[in-house]
């Protein structure tokens, strides 16, 4: 028997500012792309402040509020401290926000939003690494969580003294740093996070059930196995070591699509609303995005590795959360709001608690957006490209609007 | 005399709905039997879709609470189990329907 959950659950309050400052950061980082160019490098300053506003304030910020609800449902216990999560936002909040205006105009801030986003993520690290300690289950998802936190907090330290060389306090082979920081921080906290999260929420909102796991178990070697040699190769300068790496994270990658392709074979539930057409999109732009890898290791052209990234980030990832904040967020308004009057009086479906046209507008702009973006940088199109953030800011705001009003629904 | 049966004693449950999917828990086939002893005692044995559920407790007290409505009912216990584990085949043809299962 499995007692779970809302005995532990966190309230609302704590959890919905993440969700309303995640997407108020996303649509920040859509504004700011009308900006860019599609013909950069990543060394660019400006580009790793682009990068940081959306992978802080948005893809870090939603993590955590998710996780904040997750963890307990995961490991079956409760938080340890869970009022840490309120000194969590403010923290990465104003951290992201110091270290884009340090990235932006003046690189002497970098230290100091380095710094508030290292307190943030080391609070938000140790309290999940507190709680694993306290369940006594012993699941392959739980242990991904405690790898996913082991590799957060090298991804930050690793940040933080690529934040320290940047404004010229440490000397440091940047280059080096830069790849160990940012395979750490994506391939070992962000990607293992959604694949865990995969492995629970698509199951449960797809009725998805008997399925055999042994793919999605192969992946999470893989993947933990090749974050760590790409890690240490980068550290310690060895090309070799980080190629097979590589390697490792793509077979990693393709038993996680195959567990995926598994689960939607059994899937009961056929609807297709917003959150079914945003993992359906997720994953094809996932295989964009390795397509686009391998062409780049065959070809060594930037602009197929810039593209790869690119269906990575604004597609698989950004789709992955926001088709997972019009379950997720729903329900957490229905919990705190309408959970108590089950049997008193008629309470909303799920479904009845966002609005479906706003939702539909921001998937059509989105996907678009996303689209055109890829084209855009493949072609190094500045027409394309500007269409893309055109298309995607728009999308932006229909989710800064529908998310405003769930969010609002019932109070 | 006790007037409870099992057939009362789904139908009390059946106004428990599930929010996500919008049917009730009967329907969804997530009821697996109601015991009724000569006390009037009901020992209602239900599943979840999913072990995950974050409405794990409270599901389980609503079916305690529209049991509890039932006129001369005793004690009510719900058990949750996971052996068999729900799957479609166990809804009603409406719910598979629309969940567009068939």
């Amino acid at each position: 028997m499995t007692p779970v959950s809302q005995d532990f659950a966190p309230p609302l309050k704590l959890i919905a500012p993440f969700f309303d400052f995640g997407v108020l950061f996303y649509l920040l980082s859509m504004l700011a792309l009308l900006f860019f160019e599609p013909t950069f490098s990543y060394q660019q300053m400006d580009v790793a402040g682009w990068v940081h506003l959306f992978l802080l304030g948005f893809v870090m910020m939603i993590i955590f509020g998710a996780m904040a609800q997750l963890i307990p449902v995961v490991l079956e216990v409760g938080h340890v401290v869970v009022d840490v999560y309120y000194i969590i936002l403010p923290l990465l909040a104003l951290g992201t926000v110091v270290m884009v205006l340090g990235f932006w105009l003046m690189p002497a801030l970098l230290p100091y939003g380095g710094l508030l986003v290292l307190i943030a993520m080391i609070i938000f690290a140790f309290e999940n690494i507190a709680t694993l300690k306290k369940t006594e289950l012993r699941t392959l998802t739980v242990d991904t969580v405690a790898w996913s936190n082991g590799y957060l907090l090298l991804g930050i330290l690793t940040g933080f003294a690529l934040a320290l060389g940047l404004s010229g306090d440490l000397g440091i082979n940047v280059s080096l740093m830069l790849k160990a920081h940012v395979y750490a921080v994506l391939g070992g906290y962000v990607i293992l996070t959604i694949m865990g999260l995969s492995l629970t929420l698509i199951p449960m909102f797809s009725l998805a059930h008997g399925f055999d796991e042994t793919a999605v178990k192969r992946a999470f070697k893989l993947v933990i196995l090749s974050v760590a040699l790409v890690f240490v190769g980068a550290v310690l300068g060895f090309e070799w070591l980080m190629m097979i790496g590589y390697a490792l994270s793509f077979a990693g990658i393709f038993f996680y699509i195959w567990q995926i392709y598994i689960i939607a074979k059994l899937t009961v539930r056929k609807e297709l609303d917003v959150w079914a057409k945003s993992i359906i999109f997720a994953f094809v732009t996932l295989l964009l995005s390795i397509l686009f890898s391998i062409v780049y290791f065959i070809t060594e052209q930037e602009t197929a590795l810039h593209t790869s990234v690119w269906f990575l980030l604004l597609g698989f990832v950004t789709f992955f959360i926001i088709g997972h904040l019009y379950k997720i967020v729903p329900f957490l308004v229905w919990f705190e709001r309408f959970a108590p009057l089950v049997g008193k009086e008629k309470v909303p479906m799920l479904h009845e608690m966002y609005n479906k046209e706003g939702a539909a507008m921001m998937f059509w702009f989105t996907s678009a957006g996303v689209l055109l973006g890829g084209a855009g940088l493949l072609f190094e199109s500045g027409i394309l490209f500007k269409a893309a953030g055109s298309f995607l800011f728009t999308g932006a705001v229909f989710l800064y609007i529908t998310m405003k009003k769930m969010l609002a629904y019932g109070e | 005399m006790c007037n409870i049966t099992k057939e009362t004693t789904f139908e009390a449950i059946s106004t428990v709905i599930d929010p996500e999917v919008g049917f009730n828990l009967v329907e969804m086939g997530l009821i697996y039997d109601a015991i009724v002893d000569e006390a009037c005692n009901v020992h209602v044995v239900m599943t979840l879709s999913t072990q995950g559920c974050p409405l794990h407790q409270m599901i389980k007290q609503w079916v305690g609470e529209a049991v509890e409505k039932l006129e001369g009912v005793g004690s009510v216990d719900v058990e949750v189990v996971w052996e068999p584990a729900w799957n479609i085949s166990m809804a009603d043809k409406n719910v598979k329907k629309a969940l567009g299962g068939m």
